[in-house]
């Protein structure tokens, strides 16, 4: 029998998330952040934190928020849902008081980045970015951000090169895992697969933990095999503003009460970064666990409603 | 159908709408591009592929998603697969007909500015970034941009180019390095259809310039109000076209997909 690597979120992110880490951050926009494990880093208020990802949405608010994070190298920060302008506040304010440094990459850019981390590649050609301002500027703290060469075969050809992404962790939240670590990942799972293997250590919070017998009568459903992970955590519900894909769908209300938290923090002086604190403090600092946070979001009841939104639009 | 009551903001997605071809594979970016899309997919084009950046192959939408990526996006899906394949494969290896661009600051040359307003290091706003927009604007054969005409929107130059339009001039994406360097583009807003005079040779004339003009105008808007929301000197055409009034049936449908108006508040 492999050894089970199942573990609360507290010794996952104590093993495995320290001061200075870069953080690879699953997840896009309304869907799949890795709420349970951002609230269990804040709560540990590990420092200097570099953040990786394609679109970092709300989890990675909450830890530039909770003023955590130096720099992020990303596509987009954005959190944009209906009736919701699109950037992600606490972002906004930190980079904009000089606070914080955004390393602006692109989707295809930063997949491909971590394209060739997963396969041990120094670098990976790329064939967007030429002739934008993403060439143009890097954040201060970044040395060489990319290199154009004249491709080998093709002479005249311009070639960009971005360098390898491996970050330090990768921090996911999926549907299922098996006790060993197999990851079953359903809907769509943006960055998360290259991301995960280019991760030196993996943690995975999920919906179900499942058997790994089951995961072996039909293996080629796993989206992740094992050895990639490091951490497992259950935690239903885990991805909670956001959606989990055929579990529930994103708590709208909430997210638009966070975002307006974080506007008041951008735009309003003390008073703003009161109710931005007031928000930290009720929803992640003042709860133990994740679980008590669900019930203060309004537990059972809200979230078989969240599980109908799924269902509707099914 | 003369008395059709509409919004010139309704009018824009249908208009937009019209730009996409049956059997195309389009990429869409957040907010009114989804909704024109949607729209297209449900008139004149069953056979249009769509596909979105966080990996959503081929979806039949019915409602308006909220975003990106959320579930709307995914209904009835022909695959969910991943960012690597939308980007690397699907949109980078040259797949993607139309690149399909929702709102941001637009310059004479339709480069694209959602990262700063003002100094990059020190900016008056912070915009969440590219996304998926600059690969979009790259490697897209052609390019649709949807947006409100406002001003502050349609500067001379961008702050900061995020996508690129033609940069600088007609060769200025070939001088980058980019293959895709001669694509249509073409921007639809409230007031007008403009496009990128990008015309490589012309018959006893110059070539164009790459910069933007004016090719319609919206039913009852002037060629005044037009300059007068646009930051820079557009390129007159005449004759100036008008765009179709729209019919009964595609404003219920738009009506239909969007019931909300989700993307008519800004």
């Amino acid at each position: 029998m492999r050894n089970s690597k199942i573990m609360t979120v507290s010794e996952a992110v104590g093993r495995f998330i320290f001061d200075g880490a870069s953080i690879g951050v699953g997840g896009m926009n309304v869907v799949g952040s890795p709420m349970a494990i951002a609230h269990e880093i804040v709560r540990q208020k590990k420092k200097e934190l570099t953040l990786l990802g394609c679109n970092l949405s709300v989890a990675a608010d909450i830890l530039i928020g909770a003023g955590l994070v130096k720099k992020c190298e990303c596509g987009t920060c954005n959190i944009g849902c209906r009736g919701m302008p699109s950037m992600a506040y606490s972002a906004r304010k930190y980079y904009e008081e000089g606070k914080l440094e955004i390393e602006d990459y692109e989707h295809l850019a930063m997949v491909s980045r971590f394209l060739a981390g997963e396969m041990g590649l120094p670098f990976m050609p790329v064939m967007s970015c030429l002739g934008s301002d993403i060439l143009r500027y890097k954040a201060p703290s970044t040395g060489k951000k990319f290199e154009i060469i004249e491709n080998p075969w093709n002479s005249g050809e311009k070639v960009l090169l971005m360098p390898a992404a491996t970050p330090d962790v990768a921090i996911i939240h999926v549907q299922k895992v098996d006790e060993i670590g197999n990851v079953i990942m359903e809907g769509f799972v943006a960055h998360t697969p290259e991301m995960v293997r280019a991760s030196k250590k993996v943690i995975v919070s999920c919906e179900e933990i499942i058997s790994s017998e089951e995961t072996r009568n039909y293996p080629e459903m796993t989206t992740i095999p094992h050895i990639y992970v490091h951490a497992i955590v259950e935690q239903p519900c885990g991805s909670h503003p956001t959606a989990t894909l055929r579990y529930y769908g994103c708590d709208v209300e909430h997210l638009r009460m966070y975002q307006e938290c974080a506007e008041a923090a951008l735009k309003e002086g003390s008073s703003g970064m009161e109710s931005y604190e007031h928000y930290l403090q009720e929803y992640v600092l003042s709860c133990a666990t994740f679980d008590d946070y669900l019930e203060k979001v309004g537990g059972v009841s809200r979230l078989t409603e969240l599980r109908r939104r799924m269902r509707e639009v099914m | 159908m003369g008395d059709t009551v509409y919004e010139n903001r309704e009018l824009m997605v249908i208009e937009a709408s019209k730009y996409i071809r049956d059997g195309e594979i389009v990429f869409v970016g957040l907010g009114l591009p989804v909704i024109a899309s949607t729209l297209a997919q449900r008139m004149h084009a069953p056979n249009m592929t769509l596909v979105i950046e966080s990996g959503v192959i081929d979806p039949q939408l019915k409602l308006v998603p909220l975003s990106i990526a959320d579930e709307r996006i995914t209904r009835k899906a022909a695959m969910l697969g991943s960012l690597r394949e939308v980007f690397g494969c699907i949109l980078q290896r040259g797949m993607v007909d139309v690149g399909f661009l929702g709102g941001a600051q637009i310059d004479q040359y339709a480069n694209l500015n959602s990262t700063v307003i003002g100094d990059y290091y020190k900016p008056k706003v912070r915009f969440p970034g590219s996304g998926g927009a600059n690969p979009a604007a790259c490697h897209a054969k052609r390019l649709l941009i949807i947006t409100p005409h406002q001003q502050r929107r349609f500067v001379k130059k961008c702050d900061y180019i995020t996508s690129p339009g033609y940069i600088d001039g007609l060769y200025g994406r070939k001088n980058a390095g980019l293959r895709k360097w001669n694509p249509s583009i073409t921007i639809i807003t409230d007031l007008c259809v403009m496009d990128s005079d990008s015309t490589l040779y012309r018959y006893q004339g110059s070539p164009g310039s790459g910069q933007l003009r004016l090719v319609k105008l919206m039913p009852g808007t002037t060629v005044e109000q037009v300059v007068e929301n646009t930051g820079f000197e557009l390129i007159m055409t005449s004759p100036v076209d008008v765009v179709d009034l729209p019919t009964e049936s595609e404003l219920s449908l738009l009506r239909e997909i969007d019931p909300e108006g989700i993307y008519f508040q800004e």
